[in-house]
């Protein structure tokens, strides 16, 4: 008793032995911890300073705010392109290479991974900033002739977090393209398909459940980023959770805090909907 | 000499230390169906692979009506395939699968949907344009497979141990509809297998691979009845090979000395080796007769094990020396009744039906 699979492997409803008991805790622990604070805090957006739907009224009508969700949007849609396209070829690398050499690469990428985030982002911004390693061998190799600025601004924004977001859509793909038998690009080959269309026929249609579910994991990831935006952005260049921390910390605003982190959510779920009937396991592949 | 339809030249392929491929030489005629058969790692695998494109050679040449290939990319060489594994295109339909190689082609869409009607209809799958390949049985998958390998009309056909994932009753099935098709195409077709019975059913000529080279190359008759080595006598039919003498040999006619005094004149052998040396003598289990009474010039064995296997009997002998010879008798033979197991009883053959070895 316990488990949840019968001793025949067969699934059972897990509640029906009691099991669901052990679960309870759990249960307690992210209602008590989690969704009744979250709750409280859109509580709050209706509710404060004065029971009503100023607070949505006030962020969706002023361009300030609207600015931050354009903002939000394309670094979050750029970040998940950039990373998309970097990332492919990368997973397809690592899918293809001797195993030898593939567990290496992938143990510098989770490696990076595991990195604390604020040192990763740090170096970043030693890397971009005016006198960083990236200006100067683009000044001395005479590509600009005065440094780019490259953070305290979107731009540094999306290269930092692309880096941070790359493994998120390397690892799901390095399974679905090795899950992909060469045999089949064999005989694509042997049909006359030439590399770009074995590619766009046959490999890229094979991988798309694949880049569609990192890809919307990069975007959604990226859409509540805040350490990152924070530090590598600009303070005239906000994204939505530097918006959200701003509002609650500094303006001790707790309406117009909840009101932001419920447009979050909201977008959050739309696009999770989305990614669940993407990667449907039903579906037929 | 004329010029030949296919023709490999001298194929060699290493990899590092390892060779693969040793030195494959082959014409193959237009139409012909030709089987490379041979245990796994004896080159007939990477010999098809470098016909394919996958491989380079690192030595020899391949003509296809006097023009080589191998400059030519997988994707030019308008070659068909059909793989060991199931190779359908997965988020494909039957239909647009069959439609691949026309679509890359740039075919015209009336012209695709004739092609595909018409082949599936060659493969007696007709209809099932709609279906997905992953609801389909492994047998329909490789047919779908062979018809996507012949929609655009390959000169050449090669088939990669394609029915090594079925079951014995629906390899039977597809090895009958594949005999079916070569002759409605008239496709010249080159076979891997490592399956005997597959290659004899299906060949019109037999390469007989061993260690990365041929061994022979011949009608499933004259490897049966003219072996060239040792190992295509024992991978070509059920053989016995036992020690013997050779006492002389003129003209590829041996006479042997075997254990136990016999002696037999007559045996062909090709290599011609003087008299003194060892060699051994290939006995096929069917053309052997067994006696329980005496017989002069007979080699005297003991019944180890007598086994019905339906439609014939084999009986397990052993000679005085301890070589175990299976003898084949069909149900019914008379020299059967009344042998038991440990009795003695002798072997005779004609000398014309075996071979010698050296």
């Amino acid at each position: 008793m316990g488990l949840s699979v019968t001793a025949d492997g067969g699934r059972k409803t897990p509640w029906r032995d009691g099991s669901f008991g052990y679960v309870v805790p759990a249960l307690l622990l992210i209602a008590f911890f989690f969704i009744v604070p979250v709750i409280m805090l859109l509580m709050r957006s209706v509710l404060e300073p004065t029971p009503g739907l100023q607070n949505y009224r006030e962020l969706l009508g002023s361009t300030t705010y609207l600015r931050v969700l354009l903002n939000t949007f394309t670094v979050a849609g750029l970040v998940t392109i950039v990373s998309v396209l970097i990332g492919f070829p990368i997973a397809w690398l690592l899918a293809i290479m001797p195993e030898r050499w593939s567990r290496l690469v992938l143990a510098i990428i989770v490696l990076s991974m595991w990195t604390n985030l604020l040192a990763r982002t740090y170096a970043w911004m030693v890397l971009l900033q005016r006198t960083g390693v990236v200006n100067k061998v683009l000044l001395s190799l005479g590509i600009i002739d005065k440094p780019l600025a490259l953070v305290n601004n979107l731009v540094g924004v999306s290269i930092g977090m692309t880096y941070i977001m790359l493994p998120f859509i390397i690892l799901p793909l390095i399974g679905v393209l090795k899950s992909i038998d060469p045999a089949i690009l064999r005989a694509a080959a042997l049909c006359g398909a030439n590399k770009r269309q074995c590619f766009t026929r046959v490999l890229l249609p094979l991988s798309l459940p694949g880049i569609a579910s990192g890809a919307l994991m990069v975007f959604v990831m990226s859409l509540g980023y805040y350490v990152t935006p924070a530090l590598l952005g600009g303070t005239s260049n906000m994204m939505l959770a530097e918006l959200v921390a701003q509002f609650v910390q500094s303006l001790v605003n707790w309406g117009m805090g909840g009101a932001a982190a419920l447009v979050l959510l909201l977008v959050t779920l739309v696009l999770y909907t989305i990614q669940l009937k993407f990667v449907n396991p039903n579906r037929a592949r | 000499m004329t010029q030949s339809f296919l023709s490999i030249r001298g194929i060699r392929k290493t990899y590092g230390q390892v060779t693969a491929v040793k030195n494959v030489t082959m014409d193959v005629a237009e139409g012909e169906f030709m089987t490379f058969l041979g245990p796994s790692g004896s080159g007939k695998s990477t010999t098809l692979y470098i016909l394919a494109g996958f491989q380079d050679p690192t030595d020899g040449d391949i003509l296809l009506k006097g023009q080589s290939l191998l400059s030519t990319p997988s994707h030019k060489r308008n070659i068909g395939m059909v793989f060991q594994r199931y190779t359908l295109f997965p988020h494909l339909t039957v239909g647009e699968n069959v439609a691949f190689p026309l679509r890359v082609r740039r075919v015209g869409q009336a012209e695709i949907t004739d092609r595909v009607k018409k082949a599936l209809k060659l493969v007696r799958l007709e209809g099932l344009e709609e279906r997905k390949p992953a609801l389909m049985s492994g047998g329909q998958q490789q047919r779908v497979a062979l018809a996507r390998a012949l929609v655009y009309n390959p000169p050449v056909l090669l088939m990669d141990e394609p029915l090594s994932a079925l079951d014995k009753k629906l390899r039977e099935e597809i090895q009958f509809e594949i005999r079916r098709i070569h002759q409605e195409t008239g496709v010249t077709i080159l076979y891997v297998t490592h399956d005997q019975e597959e290659a004899l059913r299906l060949s019109d000529r037999i390469a007989v691979f061993s260690q990365g080279e041929i061994d022979q190359i011949g009608t499933g008759r004259e490897l049966y009845a003219d072996p060239a080595t040792h190992f295509v006598a024992g991978f070509i039919g059920d053989s016995n090979f036992i020690n013997a003498e050779v006492l002389s040999n003129t003209d590829g006619n041996a006479r042997l000395l075997l254990p136990g005094g016999t002696v037999v004149d007559g045996v062909p052998m090709h290599a011609g080796k003087a008299g003194g040396t060892s060699a051994s003598l290939l006995l096929r289990p069917e053309r052997l007769s067994l006696s329980s009474t005496r017989i002069d010039n007979g080699l005297t064995v003991t019944i180890k094990d007598i086994t019905f296997l339906g439609n014939n009997i084999e009986v397990s002998t052993q000679t005085g020396n301890g070589e175990i010879l299976s003898v084949r008798l069909p149900f019914g033979h008379e020299a059967i009744s009344g042998i038991s197991r440990g009795d003695q009883a002798w072997l005779s053959f004609e000398p014309k039906s075996t071979h010698a070895f050296v």
